[in-house]
């Protein structure tokens, strides 16, 4: 197993698309406080705003884990080189979960660097007080409890992403459903939280589970998810592990 | 004193309602190069990857080594190689990282060195694969089968897209290695250098093996074939229709084909000399893989 997960990551870090991308995403982040220092009193680059999303550093990590997920089984079929993967020693699950852990790997890397950029940037800008209370909860405490919401949304999304790029043998229509499903938490969860409010019994829906983050942050979202904090990390958790099984079980009985 | 490397024993195999192995049954001693020939669609890709466990079958067993070999149960595959159908590549990667990434970590540097050199990959080795030609893909993806020093190895059509020069240096690392105790089990459509390399060869033709012998015994089964060369070829063939001896007439020769009569030539010999016909030349053929393999494939038609 150790071998098969050091081959993934063999082949991970001699994608040049990888290095690309973290570069990207630092110099976003950098460009980020860059404007804020320039023009403190914009609302479009207000400090405290942009330390909470991390200088959009995490949008990027979520754009680039749905495109590497998304690849790196439907990569195999592409290039031709499933079969050498699998005429070997190993099984099937352990290929598979081989890719699950270097991409769950990847993800939280992606998420300690824009994290850290987050940290040294707001410190050279000095506009934050990390220790600074909102609703008597420091900032580091809100921005922790952000990063671990982010994390197990990212989680749930990542592994609907891995399910349709096996399913459908190809990344466009993964990462196209990727990039949907981010936009949907974003954009229309307004929507879906009416449409529970009319329906309670849609709340059991896996976009609920999306909105994670968002709850462990701001509490007072369980009136319109009409589901408690605790349900829904452990929910979040249950849809990822079932999307994750289904991709197995697809993995598993494709013809080579 | 050789032992069994692999066991193919009676497998079926059906894809959807389509029965597209019967009962295939053969083995592989250790040490041996086996060449497996049939027309396309007779199943030698399907074989070829029920062996490496990648498809689950109907009826029968694979073992290598004496441990089984199914779509659950791969262990028995650490001690085998393979490239099947085409070689995936990476594009991303050098020839070198391919190697890299699928080499045992023990002895890697020094099994990459050797196999590169021996294929003659050293001057594109370190270029990215996607910039590679079809030839080049397939020597990498050769070289990946053979670099962990496998005791089996299973190559799909191994000389698709090679130069002559490649393939005359697949064949000597083929005699190389299984002068050293490696097994082969080899498809191609190149009868001619199977014939070159392989110590016995199994013929399948609608998922039947529909003979399986030594290399040497197979060139037998379609007898041999005697040209001579008269120096002059009317007076050549009146002696022999008067003899009653058998022939066909190729250009300026006289062709004997020793399907059954084993003492064609020495008739047709004492035929010739007897009416005072000059010899210029005899060639002795044997009959060539081609031949006997579409012997047997129309043979196999014919009966079914």
């Amino acid at each position: 197993m150790g071998t098969l997960i050091q081959q993934e990551w063999y082949k991970l870090t001699h994608k040049l698309g990888t290095w690309l991308a973290i570069g990207f995403m630092v110099l976003v982040q950098v460009a980020m406080a860059v404007l804020a220092a320039v023009y403190p009193d914009s609302p479009l680059f207000n400090a405290s705003t942009l330390v909470e999303n991390s200088y959009i550093g995490g949008d990027l990590v979520m754009f680039i884990a749905i495109a590497s997920v998304a690849s790196i089984v439907s990569m195999e079929f592409q290039y031709g080189t499933m079969k050498q993967l699998l005429y070997r020693q190993y099984y099937r699950s352990q290929v598979f979960l081989s890719k699950v852990v270097v991409a769950v790997l990847q993800f939280l890397i992606l998420q300690v660097i824009a994290a850290a950029m987050t940290v040294v940037l707001s410190l050279i800008g000095g506009k934050y007080d990390w220790f600074a209370t909102a609703k008597n909860v420091p900032h580091w405490q809100t921005y922790a409890l952000g990063q671990a919401g982010t994390l197990l949304m990212g989680l749930l999304l990542l592994s609907v992403v891995l399910m349709l790029s096996t399913l459908f043998k190809t990344n466009a229509a993964a990462i196209a459903s990727g990039f949907i499903g981010y936009f949907v938490i974003t954009i229309a969860a307004g929507i879906l939280i009416a449409l529970i409010a009319k329906w309670e019994w849609l709340k059991w829906n896996p976009f609920t589970f999306l909105m994670t983050g968002n709850q462990l942050v701001t509490p007072a979202l369980a009136n319109m998810t009409h589901l408690t904090t605790p349900v829904m990390v452990v929910g979040s958790l249950v849809y990822t592990v079932l999307f994750g099984l289904i991709a197995y079980a697809s993995f598993r009985k494709r013809s080579i | 004193m050789t032992s069994t490397i692999l066991t193919v024993d009676h497998l079926d195999k059906a894809f959807g309602g389509k029965q597209v192995l019967h009962g295939v049954d053969f083995f592989v001693e250790e040490g041996h190069v086996v060449g497996l020939v049939g027309p396309n669609g007779a199943g030698k890709s399907t074989i070829m990857k029920a062996i490496l466990g990648l498809i689950p079958i109907n009826a029968g067993g694979v073992e290598i080594g004496g441990e089984p070999v199914s779509i659950t149960s791969h262990r028995a595959l650490r001690k085998v190689g393979a490239l099947i159908e085409y070689p995936g590549i990476y594009p991303f990667l050098t020839g070198r990282q391919h190697l890299e990434l699928f080499a045992a970590k023990h002895h890697q540097a020094t099994n990459i060195k050797q196999i590169v050199t021996a294929l003659g990959m050293d001057t594109y080795i370190d270029r990215k694969a996607k910039l590679y030609s079809l030839g080049m893909k397939q020597k990498l993806g050769i070289a990946q089968a053979l670099v962990n020093q496998p005791k089996l190895v299973i190559l799909d059509e191994p000389m698709n897209g090679l130069d002559p020069q490649a393939v005359k240096d697949l064949r000597d690392i083929i005699r190389n290695m299984a002068a050293n105790g490696t097994s082969f089990l080899i498809s191609s459509h190149i009868l001619s250098e199977l014939e070159k390399v392989a110590d016995d060869v199994l013929i399948l033709n609608h998922g039947h093996i529909v003979r399986e012998a030594p290399m040497a015994d197979l060139a037998k089964v379609g007898g041999l074939t005697y040209v001579i060369t008269p120096a002059n070829l009317s007076q050549a063939t009146t002696a022999l229709t008067l003899a009653k001896v058998a022939y066909t007439i190729e250009g300026a020769t006289v062709v004997l084909h020793e399907d059954t009569d084993t003492d064609l030539l020495n008739a047709a010999l004492y035929a010739l000399v007897q009416n005072g016909v000059a010899i210029k030349a005899i060639d002795r053929k044997a009959r060539d893989l081609e031949a006997a393999f579409l012997a047997m494939v129309h043979e196999d038609k014919g009966e079914a």
